[in-house]
């Protein structure tokens, strides 16, 4: 199987899930207990003017239409119109998406780093105090709620010795010029980032670990020695080279929960991001939004497993046979 | 004086319930251009061996006696680092065991031989490449195979390019670890054959570790047989395969069928050999042996050399055994 037919089959099921996706999108939002319109409807308002916005929000088409027209206007990426600010949703994602993007770019790169970093020096030091202490504690961290974590580090870095921003992006108002502007956004950035690193470069250094002993033990690492080369390479180059397509693989498929964990982080650290604006949208029964922003995350999810296929195959070999030629 | 010649090598692996005698007192010596086979059941430190020669033990493995010679340089107080980059693969190079697994699954064939190159030479990457598809090509592998993955490559091809990589800094000695185990016997002999015919041309030392004592006769010189992590039996292959003194040795040479001799049963070794953590004491053989007395108990036997050619044997009954009895007759 060539490379490009195994992509070709990875797109096809990545579009495959998408729809199921929406569809469901599009349901769940329809059966879910209370009225869709009370939110906009005042109990006040005439019959008249009830079925005008009803008719105005695309409510009173049979459901097999409005799912058609739901289809067509996501393809156009037009989410519709707010219930709560009356504008349209696709406005506001936009504005959101850009600091949830930062947030969440900043902890995925800093916790795989980190944990993958700590995993290859822990396999390295096995057994000594030093791995069981980083293991044990980057276990601790995994293990109790992430939520609980994060308000603990809020108390202690916004409260206690304050000297990190307790909510927000960046202050209100903001300082002047560009590098202040960014420092300031930095500063507000370190207590959710970190604290998302703290949480989850456990399971990442766990995983490392004890993929690279496996590695570790495998002949080939033996055969790298004998020749002679240096420790650090053994274990760079050949040891956490062999694991690594597992790793990135995990990597890009626990995207996905890094998403959904992006909600509560955000909305701890009252982060002006996608996560908040889905949270409060669904409190609010704001559907076209929280649709809008379920339809975001989900396409970013699809896009990540994708992403994770297309990465195994350039980091496996094995993937590519037919490829090389050879065979 | 030979090119390595080893002295009272000692290594135990430490565990928690005491020392595993893996390598005890084992004295040998390989000339230039010489292969030295070493034989034995599993388990028997035939494996252990060669890696403390070559430093490569696992944690617990410690060396606690004994010397190496390298061509005169006493190797085993060699630094770390100074072993490493100038014994390991440059003086010995190493054929694993498991032609399956002794490559790097995720580089190129052509790069993990270039690697072994780089380590130890200063040259250009290009210069290594160029010696690397040459080395392929001697194994009897097209070198434009060289940026293929190991899965492209069946078990034989495997064993060849690991003897490409061995050869890659033209080492004096390889140790070979059990090179054809895992091959079916066809490939098998054709891999041995190019060993031996690349061992020949480039005037290499080698020592051959293997269970399959057909192997060693046809590519060995000399043999040592280990029993329960010492020699028991050493001398030329014609001698011990001719006259085969040891009560283990014998055995050993009985169990294994000869097609060109009068048909006969093979015999299999009646027991099984020793834990390591508590080895008999007197004699490692004596439990299974079936001339044991009352002094194979208590003493160990030294290895001594028997009539000429240096053929030597570890045991207290070799007056007995010399006559040519056949004690594993019943």
């Amino acid at each position: 199987m060539g490379y490009s037919r195994y992509l070709l089959r990875r797109l096809g099921y990545a579009l495959i899930v998408l729809f199921v996706i929406i569809s469901f999108n599009f349901a769940i939002f329809r059966l879910m207990p209370g009225d869709a319109t009370k939110m906009i409807i005042d109990p006040m308002f005439t019959p008249e003017a009830k079925a005008e916005l009803r008719r105005q929000f695309g409510l009173d088409d049979p459901p097999l239409v409005q799912y058609v027209k739901y289809i067509g206007s996501l393809a156009k990426f037009d989410l519709g119109l707010s219930f709560s600010t009356r504008r349209p949703v696709i406005n506001e994602l936009k504005e959101r998406l850009p600091n949830t993007m930062v947030l969440f770019l900043s902890s995925f790169v800093l916790t795989t780093m980190i944990g993958i970093s700590v995993g290859v020096y822990t396999a390295s030091k096995r057994g000594t105090f030093a791995d069981s202490f980083v293991t044990g504690a980057g276990l601790f961290a995994y293990a109790v709620p992430s939520f609980w974590i994060q308000l603990l580090l809020l108390m202690l870095f916004g409260y206690y010795i304050p000297i990190l921003p307790i909510h927000g992006t960046m202050s209100a108002p903001p300082p002047d010029g560009f590098f202040l502007q960014l420092l300031d956004r930095i500063h507000h950035l370190i207590l959710p980032a970190g604290s998302n690193v703290v949480i989850a470069f456990g399971s990442w250094a766990l995983y490392t670990r004890n993929t690279m002993l496996e590695a570790l033990g495998q002949d080939y690492i033996v055969t790298a020695r004998a020749k002679g080369l240096h420790e650090k390479t053994v274990l760079r180059h050949h040891a956490l080279r062999s694991v690594l397509p597992p790793i990135v693989t995990l990597i890009f498929s626990a995207l996905p929960g890094m998403v959904a964990g992006a909600v509560i982080t955000e909305t701890i650290f009252s982060w002006h991001g996608v996560g908040k604006y889905l949270l409060d949208a669904v409190m609010q029964q704001d559907y076209p939004a929280a649709q809008g922003a379920f339809y975001l995350i989900a396409l970013a999810v699809v896009t990540c497993n994708l992403a994770a296929d297309v990465v195994y195959g350039i980091v496996d070999p094995r993937i590519r046979v037919g490829e090389g030629g050879a065979k | 004086m030979a090119l390595l010649e080893v002295r009272d090598l000692k290594m135990y692996y430490k565990t928690l319930r005491g020392y595993v005698k893996a390598v005890d007192s084992v004295s040998f010596d390989i000339e230039r251009g010489k292969a030295l086979g070493i034989a034995g059941e599993s388990g028997c430190g035939k494996t252990s061996m060669a890696s403390t020669v070559l430093r490569l033990l696992p944690s617990n493995g410690e060396i606690l006696g004994g010397s190496v010679n390298l061509d005169g340089v006493n190797i085993t107080k060699l630094g770390d680092e100074e072993f490493r980059t100038s014994i390991r693969w440059k003086k010995i190079s190493m054929v694993f065991q498991g032609a399956m697994n002794a490559l790097n699954p995720v580089h190129r064939v052509g790069d993990q031989i270039v690697e072994a190159i780089l380590a130890h030479e200063n040259v250009p990457r290009e210069e290594a490449a160029e010696r690397a598809r040459e080395l392929l090509n001697m194994v009897g592998i097209n070198p434009k195979r060289y940026k293929e993955f190991p899965h492209e490559f069946s078990g034989g091809m495997k064993q060849r390019v690991v003897i490409a990589m061995a050869l890659a800094c033209n080492p004096d000695i390889i140790i070979a670890d059990e090179p054809t185990t895992a091959l079916d016997v066809m490939v098998q002999s054709q891999v041995l054959q190019a060993m031996e015919d690349l061992r020949k041309r480039l005037d290499l030392s080698m020592m051959l570790i293997t269970h399959d004592l057909s192997v060693i006769a046809q590519t060995c010189d000399d043999i040592a047989i280990m029993y329960a992590g010492k020699i028991v039996e050493y001398g030329s292959v014609f001698d011990v395969f001719d006259h085969p003194t040891h009560p283990y040795g014998m055995g050993l040479v009985k169990a294994f069928p000869n097609i060109k001799a009068e048909r006969s049963r093979v015999r299999s070794l009646p027991g099984f050999p020793p834990n390591l953590l508590a080895p008999p004491t007197g004699c490692r053989f004596h439990p299974r042996c079936p001339l044991a007395i009352d002094i194979c108990k208590e003493e160990e036997p030294e290895l001594l050399e028997i009539g000429s050619n240096s053929h030597k044997v570890a045991c207290h009954r070799v007056d007995m055994l010399e006559r040519g009895v056949d004690i594993w007759a019943q």
